[in-house]
């Protein structure tokens, strides 16, 4: 490392791509002994496998670029594509599940009574806990940008605060939707309005999980002092993620919520 | 290993003693940082805000020469994790073959 002519990143040795493969390997058999022997041992072993993977290999990077300095600007360039060609995937992910929806919906089948909301299906009313839920992430938006703005005046008090602002709105909009998961008078098994309803929100779901968490972990780092004012990487690609999710969540609403009312 | 661990440790005693200064570092011309931190009597805000920052330690102690790859830099606790992700990978991988082995057996009637 000491005598590099170059400014890129040439990382040592490390066992995590491996670690993480065999998880993979591990979670995904594991289903399927799941499925067919009713033994969940494989699979919590890879899941066990896979949390200690992320740990370990993000750990690191933030040991190389924040302790090392090894993210210097053309391997910052490098991470922002990354995050940005990353964030694009999920957006296909989604697109494919959009895709589902608009397919059953437009043209609803005899089967389902020719109509959308099918024949049956008390759907959720769009104006309720769903616009509270688009209010709270709207907010999150702000409060985000709110952190993003004191991390790089240097205020650390304020972007300790604002970022806890806006991780606990994530939290509250994760509880509010279990709420109504919990509620609503109809289940994924619910044809295909359950399928594509259940689908969709709940891996939108997911997602705001993962981005509480990232966000959380920023959180932490910021108040370790990992970010300077010119150079926070870590928690720009979060707050990416962190509207990617806001904006997924708008089309839900309008699509599935509020037309497919 | 321990030695050198203990040397680190023994450095930053004695440069917290010497109280907080800029981030010039007084040995290895190696060691660099991203951007210079505040100095304490820089701010006017109250002196610490939920603690006080370790950066510049641990950028010494992960810019130590030794050949050491990242993953273990930080000793003892660093080899304990390692050692149990690679036990539960290296075990996990063979408990999965072995199962999708006797997955594979045909059911007897």
């Amino acid at each position: 490392m000491a005598h590099q002519a170059h400014a890129y990143h040439m990382v040592d040795p490390s066992p995590w791509p491996l670690t993480g493969a065999i998880a993979a390997l591990l979670m995904t058999s594991g289903l399927a002994i799941w499925f067919h022997f009713h033994s969940t041992v494989l699979m919590t072993l890879g899941l066990i496998l896979l949390l200690l993977t992320m740990y370990q290999w993000w750990r690191d990077i933030i040991r190389e670029g924040t302790f090392q300095g090894h993210h210097t600007p053309p391997v910052q360039k490098g991470l922002r594509y990354g995050m940005i060609l990353f964030i694009t995937s999920e957006v296909f992910f989604f697109l494919g599940f959009f895709w589902a929806f608009y397919h059953s919906s437009l043209a609803p089948t005899p089967e389902l009574g020719g109509c959308w909301p099918p024949t049956g299906i008390t759907p959720l009313d769009p104006f309720e806990v769903p616009l509270l839920n688009t209010a709270v992430l709207l907010a999150s938006g702000v409060t985000v940008t709110w952190a993003h703005h004191s991390i790089m005046e240097g205020e650390r008090k304020q972007a300790i605060q604002s970022l806890t602002l806006t991780i606990l709105l994530g939290l509250y909009f994760t509880a509010l939707q279990a709420t109504e998961y919990y509620e609503a008078p109809f289940t994924i098994a619910d044809g295909v309005y359950g399928s594509t309803f259940f689908v969709a929100t709940g891996f939108h779901g997911l997602h705001v999980i993962i981005g509480s968490t990232f966000l959380a972990v920023c959180l932490l780092r910021q108040v370790q002092y990992h970010f300077t004012s010119e150079h926070h990487f870590g928690f720009e690609a979060a707050a990416w993620y962190w509207h990617f999710v806001d904006v997924v969540w708008l089309f839900l609403y309008v699509s599935i919520y509020w037309w497919g009312s | 290993t321990q030695i050198l661990i203990f040397n680190i440790f023994v450095n930053l005693l004695v440069n917290f003693l010497q109280g907080l200064r800029s981030n010039i570092p007084s040995e290895s011309p190696t060691i660099f940082f991203a951007t210079p931190t505040k100095l304490v009597s820089e701010s006017n805000a109250p002196v610490e805000y939920m603690g006080a920052n370790k950066v510049p330690d641990l950028q010494r102690i992960f810019q130590a020469s030794e050949e050491i790859p990242v993953h273990l830099k930080r000793g003892v606790s660093d080899r304990l994790l390692y050692r149990t992700t690679m036990a539960l990978t290296v075990g996990g991988a063979l408990y999965c073959l072995v199962a999708l082995y006797i997955a594979a057996q045909p059911k007897n009637k």
